[in-house]
């Protein structure tokens, strides 16, 4: 069923955990609020859960206000951060607390079928305590499950598992979905985990959502720093507008006369003019690094490697524009870090001191070793602009250091 | 989804791990002679054998004068084994009936205690309102007031106010010293209480009622235990504040058998003192052999 949250905001004394807030969560989708610690995600579920209750907004389900419901009154159930299963009931009596206390007490097969499909059947009879981390978070669902809310709440439902776990239960919980076909709301600090599992991701930001989308246009296209740096990693480069108006927005990087091209909608800021200053960025595996000595010059339009050759075939499909050429900086390798699957680049540029740069793990160039002069390229269609006022690290892991 | 529980033939279960090393003798060559060495290896059990004989040793005292038959009507020498009083317990004239008043006063102070004394907890351990700090630290003020001098406080209170002293007084000064027992008792486990868990049960359907007694009662309960019998054992034996504020027809059993101990203290004293004694004892081990049973079971 639908959740709409109109004017929706939460105020603790003096401090705001959730300013007004809209945001329209489809039925039967897979939502994932976003954010670091701290940025009002958990207080909204709460907020949809009842157990919170709004300084102001209202809460429809489907069309009816439930603002003003208590928990126990709304058809919603909750996957707790840490689970919250009652210690001192066995497995199958935890999950069918929710039925019993709406007076259903014929409540076994119900049961059974539940911890079928999250695979404890045997381990019924045990306490929470006896079990390990995943089987308490396959409980915690089958209790929420069980009662056939009309959408379910998960609160860092994953966080206490180890990596490999928490992988496994990602498409887990995304098979679930799919098969019981109830709204997910899940919230998450795990940009991975929401990217993988959710249609809609609404990154939360101090209160606010920054950005709400699908996490391919979330990724592809941020528009704010926060949103570039937070999903993934962002190079982003201070630059000035030497041309505007056009199809294609032509910049300089500050200080240089490195000069950089995107598509006028990929920017995010409001009405670009001349002489106005963007921040341009671009994803660290779109760049192709190529040693100073191959480089075939200024403004060349192909790429002579595979991986660029690549690239142009996923441009194509997508339909973006071909023809204009390639941006490029020149830098000195940093560091080099092997990650298996890619080799992870920091280069020194004159206009980005630590560019990041991503190479699939494919055919090496053995010369692209710390102190290395290097040529960069990435399409034009690849990079985005984001509204230079903002501060340009927001969202990365120093800042939250 | 694969399950975490141990396959038989997987490497952890084949792969016997390297035996545990051997106790290795003693460094150096100059290995100290067997008694000592034995003693050096047992003398935290050695230390531990004679506190439980130390605290123990008085409790055997009584249990065995319990069977004394004695000459005159003092108790206090070794005559001759006899199951006299352990046959006729209330053979000796009011000690029964101060008995029956010590359990009843024992049980209400222990019913009105616990029930101020959890509600107290709760207000003090979940609630923020005016006056917490002040409460939460006036609680403990009964404890580390000696109890001679709140004993005759509170008779000088009831003598003033006109309250006839008895039943009443005693059972009042009772459940106001117990009180801060159970608070401390079952605060120190509500603190430690999930406040996820009601709201997982607010969540799952459950009214506030039904939260409290499903959820918060039930995880509450070893503390509320605890307070409650702290409560019955600290009113049942107390003198000095009974002293103060019983009537002259209210005499409790400690208060008896001070009277007793003037005139001679008859056996059937030690034959409640033992009663009492194993009954404590087989509560405790009742409860642990029923929470060994469920760790087994589950």
């Amino acid at each position: 069923m639908t959740i709409t949250l109109s004017g929706v905001s939460k105020v603790f004394g003096d401090f705001t955990a959730v300013h007004p807030l809209d945001l329209t969560i489809p039925e039967g989708s897979f939502f994932a609020l976003l954010g670091a610690s701290g940025c009002g995600k958990t207080t909204t579920l709460r907020m949809i859960a009842g157990l919170e209750e709004p300084t102001g907004g209202t809460v429809l389900l489907g069309e009816e206000d439930i603002t003003a419901l208590p928990p126990h009154k709304r058809p919603v159930n909750t996957v707790f951060q840490n689970y919250a299963l009652f210690p001192h009931l066995d497995v199958a009596e935890n999950v069918a607390f929710g039925l019993r206390r709406r007076g259903i007490t014929s409540v076994r097969k119900q049961v059974e079928e539940m911890l079928e499909l999250v695979e404890l059947g045997p381990l019924a009879g045990r306490k929470p305590r006896q079990l390990s981390g995943g089987q308490q978070q396959r409980v915690a669902l089958a209790r929420a499950l069980i009662n056939r809310p009309r959408v379910l709440l998960l609160d860092e439902p994953l966080g206490a598992l180890d990596l490999k776990l928490r992988r496994q239960m990602q498409l887990e919980l995304k098979r679930i979905q799919t098969e019981v076909g109830i709204t997910f709301v899940h919230v998450t600090h795990d940009q991975e985990e929401a990217m993988t599992m959710a249609d809609t991701v609404a990154v939360m930001n101090a209160g606010r959502v920054e950005q709400l989308g699908a996490p391919d246009e979330l990724y592809e296209r941020p528009r704010s720093t926060f949103v570039a740096n937070f999903l993934g990693t962002s190079n982003l480069i201070e630059a000035e507008i030497t041309e505007a108006g056009g199809e294609e927005l032509v910049l300089k990087a500050t200080g240089t006369d490195s000069v950089l091209r995107l598509p006028a909608e990929r920017c995010a800021a409001p009405d670009p003019q001349t002489g106005g200053k963007l921040l341009v960025g671009v994803r660290p595996e779109k760049i192709s690094l190529t040693h100073a000595e191959d480089d075939d010059g200024e403004g060349a339009g192909t790429q002579a490697n595979g991986t660029g050759a690549r690239r142009g075939a996923v441009n194509g499909a997508n339909g973006e524009g071909n023809g204009g050429a390639d941006n490029r900086l020149t830098g000195r390798i940093r560091d080099a870090g092997y990650l298996g699957v890619s080799m992870q680049y920091v280069v020194d540029s004159p206009v980005c001191p630590e560019f990041s740069v991503y190479e699939q793990n494919v055919e090496r160039d053995a010369r692209l070793t710390p102190g290395a002069d290097v040529v960069l390229r990435w399409r034009p269609a690849h990079t985005f602009a984001l509204d230079a006022t903002q501060d340009a690290d927001a969202g990365t892991v120093e800042e939250a250091l | 989804m694969t399950t975490t529980g141990k396959h038989p033939g997987s490497p952890a279960a084949t792969e016997d791990p390297a035996p545990p090393p051997r106790r290795t003798p003693a460094r150096g060559g100059t290995s100290a002679p067997a008694p000592l060495r034995w003693l050096r290896r047992n003398a935290v059990v050695l230390a531990g054998v004679a506190s439980l004989c130390y605290l123990l040793l008085p409790n055997a005292v009584v249990m065995l004068f319990s069977f004394n038959k004695p000459a005159g009507r003092f108790n206090y020498e070794w005559r001759m084994f006899s199951t006299d009083a352990w046959t006729d317990p209330c053979g000796v004239a009011d000690m029964c009936g101060s008995l029956g008043l010590s359990l009843q006063i024992a049980l209400l102070a222990t019913v009105f205690a616990t029930a101020f004394g959890t509600f107290a907890a709760f207000a003090l351990a979940r609630y923020r309102f005016r006056g917490k700090g002040t409460g939460n630290a006036l609680i403990f003020l009964p404890m580390a007031m000696p109890e001679v001098v709140m004993g005759a406080s509170l008779g000088t209170l009831f003598l003033n106010t006109r309250v006839a002293f008895g039943f009443v007084t005693i059972l009042i000064a009772h459940i106001m010293f117990c009180l801060s027992f159970v608070v401390v008792a079952v605060k120190a486990r509500v603190m430690s209480m999930d406040p996820r868990l009601e709201e997982a049960a607010r969540d799952l359907y459950a009214g506030p009622l039904q939260t409290f007694l499903r959820v918060t009662l039930p995880l509450a309960a070893p503390g509320i235990a605890a307070g409650a019998m702290l409560s019955f054992a600290l009113s049942f034996d107390d003198f000095i504040i009974t002293q103060f504020n019983a009537g002259p027809s209210t005499v409790t059993f400690p208060m008896f058998v001070w009277g007793a101990a003037q005139r001679g203290v008859p056996v059937q004293v030690n034959v409640i003192g033992t009663a009492m004694f194993l009954i404590a004892v087989a509560v405790v081990l009742g409860g642990q052999i029923a929470a060994g049973r469920r760790r087994r079971r589950g």
